[in-house]
């Protein structure tokens, strides 16, 4: 992206920042809804994270992946640094993906996501009650993680309208000049 | 992608996840109580936890009544009826009342706890997200006193005990974990001992198990079960909860039975941490 003119500057650097302050406040509000009532609830902050990376850097997108999994760490009572590793992980896979192979189109962040969650989910059930030999631990597994997998789907759809409702509206545009264009299409 | 490989960028975003992973091992050797940095987040986001805690509770006892009509008025038969048998029992009371406050005299309830040091009481800020054992985190922490290991009550009866303490926040584990074993005793009987260990099934309805009880024991459905307190985690003779059934355990050679405990951990408000009693196991740095 070119920037020609300080007002172009300023825009992008007041929408750049208004644009990482949304995101961490869905976040804010994602680990609120996350630690209240005790009902079961998606891992909202796995679909936050990725629909950040979907559309932002690797740095931005490990980081912001980094603080929803400490969040998650904290939220759940697993262990500190057990889901930052993994959503982090996660969001440089996506980036990456985004960057190089895939188009950001719902269907692919929706198949995306809901592999992620369910390695998420089944990596949870694995290390912390499987892996105990429970009596009767498939319980935890039907009755638990397919349910918080499938919950986790379902609300990465409004993540992902929101976090796109966001983009729309704060995520710099590339400006060309009319040469440019000219050049670029002539290439 | 050979060229991102190659690049400093995925040498940088390497370094991260190592860091990340080095604070996870790091936390594993923590023992007991939160990261500086777990600690500071709990502090900061405790007020905005409590506040759509509380408002999240009242959301889901509003829909509670609404789904669980059904179930709720025929509670409410049974409980008519127990109430009839209950009354006739009270007027058996009335006649022992007066005995034992003759007892009281001599053993007030102060006097049989005054080995205990208690905490403040504590709010319960949240229950654990997706947890089948209803962990959950109370408001008080180091500040308080409060140490990991230490046994969590309510008036009614046993609810667990301190497993994360951070300087304002508390982690507890609930008697519905199979994580955490109670040596008991049932209060009719001295002789009859089992363990109290979580059970998923059991969890499912708010109920823990006790196991490991002889086929020679004398405990009846709605005995009492209480702390054996020869482990030095939990003090002697507080209230569990009430034995529904005793059958035989799979191999055949010992009992087991669903415990309802006498609080009500799948909705608790406010505990009491007991930081000290008698006989109490030192912790081992």
């Amino acid at each position: 992206m070119r920037l020609r003119t300080t007002r172009e500057q300023r825009i992008l650097y007041i929408k750049t920042v208004l644009r990482w302050f949304i995101y961490y406040l869905l976040i804010f509000i994602g680990y609120i809804y996350m630690t209240t009532g005790t009902w079961l609830k998606p891992v909202i902050l796995l679909p936050i994270a990725l629909a950040i990376a979907v559309d932002n850097n690797q740095y931005g997108s490990v980081f912001t992946g980094a603080i929803c999994g400490f969040l998650v760490d904290i939220a759940c009572e697993k262990l500190f640094g057990y889901n930052a590793v993994i959503i982090a992980f996660f969001c440089i896979v996506i980036s990456l993906l985004h960057e190089l192979y895939l188009r950001n189109k719902f269907a692919n962040y929706i198949l995306i996501t809901a592999a992620s969650s369910f390695l998420q989910c089944w990596l949870d059930y694995k290390f912390y009650y499987q892996m105990w030999n429970y009596d009767n631990v498939q319980r935890i597994f039907t009755r638990y993680t397919l349910k918080i997998w499938l919950y986790t789907v379902i609300s990465s759809v409004i993540v992902y309208l929101l976090i796109r409702l966001v983009n729309r509206f704060f995520m710099p545009k590339n400006h060309l000049s009319i040469e440019e264009v000219i050049t670029t299409k002539s290439q | 992608m050979r060229d991102f490989i190659k690049s400093t960028r995925f040498k940088v975003l390497l370094a991260f996840l190592a860091f990340l992973i080095g604070i996870m091992i790091y936390a594993v050797t923590k023992g007991g109580y939160s990261l500086s940095g777990a600690s500071f987040i709990q502090t900061i986001t405790k007020p905005f936890r409590s506040a759509s805690n509380s408002i999240g509770m009242k959301i889901e006892g509003n829909l509670d009544k609404v789904t669980k009509a059904d179930e709720y008025y025929e509670e409410n038969k049974r409980l008519k009826v127990q109430i009839g048998e209950l009354n006739k029992q009270l007027t058996e009371y009335d006649a022992l009342k007066a005995e034992v406050e003759e007892l009281r005299k001599f053993v007030s309830i102060k006097e049989e706890h005054e080995d205990y040091v208690l905490s403040v009481p504590c709010s319960v800020i949240g229950y654990t997200t997706n947890d089948p054992f209803r962990s959950f985190t109370i408001d008080k922490g180091k500040a308080d006193g409060i140490k990991p290991n230490c046994p969590v009550a309510t008036a009614e009866g046993l609810v667990g005990i301190t497993v994360e303490v951070s300087e304002n926040v508390t982690t507890v584990r609930t008697i519905l974990s199979p994580d955490l074993s109670v040596a008991a005793v049932c209060s009719a009987s001295l002789a009859d001992s089992g363990i109290i260990e979580g059970d998923i099934i059991a969890a499912e309805e708010g109920c823990t198990k006790i196991s490991h009880v002889t086929t020679e024991n004398k405990i009846k459905p709605g005995s009492m079960m209480i702390t054996a307190g020869n482990s030095g985690l939990f003090p002697k003779d507080y209230p569990i909860g009430i034995v529904r059934e005793m059958e035989y355990d799979v191999s055949g050679l010992s009992m087991c039975s669903v415990i309802e405990p006498c609080a009500d951990i799948t909705r608790l408000t406010s505990v009491i941490v007991i930081t000290d009693f008698t006989g109490k196991k030192e912790e081992s740095e």
